[in-house]
């Protein structure tokens, strides 16, 4: 997704909403996240969030704006966003597109059509050189 | 009479054999089933939002935890990707 913002920054803002954990140590944890060393508990209150929300930005240097779901998950639940998914708001402040809902239907190339049709494609070299980030920026 | 509750409890249980293994082969183990069944499906929810609706709004917490901000402060000069998700 980063590969994404570098690409269309310049046409389209872009805005990460960290929403509750999908794969906490104290609920359904994954392999992958022992491997990558990306172990938390479920947050409880703001703060926990907060601090997880911080150590994942300082982690991959993660550029896009980012803002956190309160702990009532009241944007979570106006977008039936958990675990993950895409939303493109146009000018007028309508849904221009909706995603799948993640992991099975969450799909970075079709955010990337929608602006590639408005704002015309962008190529690369190579597929993408950005560093592997964990769930939320999982699709470089 | 019994013959037929045999047939019945025998296709019901090959049918909850084969939903098992399904949910195995999609989510990796019996016990990421369980951690499926138990912890994310409760939470999934397809949700009504369709494209040319109006896009909610919902006021958001900044990265300093004192700081909040709205959604709809966002939009209105260009396209607003939002990306949803988590660390883990």
């Amino acid at each position: 997704m980063v590969q994404i913002y570098n690409d269309y920054k310049e046409h389209a803002d872009f805005l990460t909403v960290y929403v509750r954990e999908a794969h906490p140590t104290d609920e359904w944890q994954m392999k992958s996240n022992v491997k990558d060393d990306v172990c938390y508990a479920q947050p409880k209150t703001l703060a926990q969030r907060v601090a997880i929300a911080n150590d994942f930005i300082k982690r991959f240097n993660y550029p896009i704006a980012f803002g956190i779901d309160d702990i009532s998950n009241a944007a979570n639940d106006a977008y039936s966003a958990w675990p993950e998914r895409f939303y493109i708001i146009d000018e007028s402040g309508h849904i221009a597109y909706r995603g799948g809902m993640g992991p099975f239907h969450y799909n970075p190339d079709e955010v990337r059509a929608w602006l590639a049709a408005r704002y015309g494609s962008v190529k690369h070299d190579s597929p993408s050189s950005a560093t592997p980030v964990a769930s939320l920026g999982s699709p470089n | 009479m019994i013959h037929f509750w045999k047939w019945t409890i025998a296709v019901f249980l090959v049918l909850l054999l084969a939903v098992f293994l399904v949910l195995c082969k999609m989510a990796g183990s019996p016990k990421d089933v369980y951690g499926m069944v138990r912890y994310a499906l409760p939470h999934m929810h397809r949700g009504n939002l369709k494209v040319g609706d109006d896009a909610p709004d919902a006021r958001l917490v900044a990265l300093d935890g004192s700081g909040h901000f709205h959604i709809r402060e966002r939009t209105g000069a260009r396209p607003l990707v939002i990306i949803f998700g988590s660390y883990t």
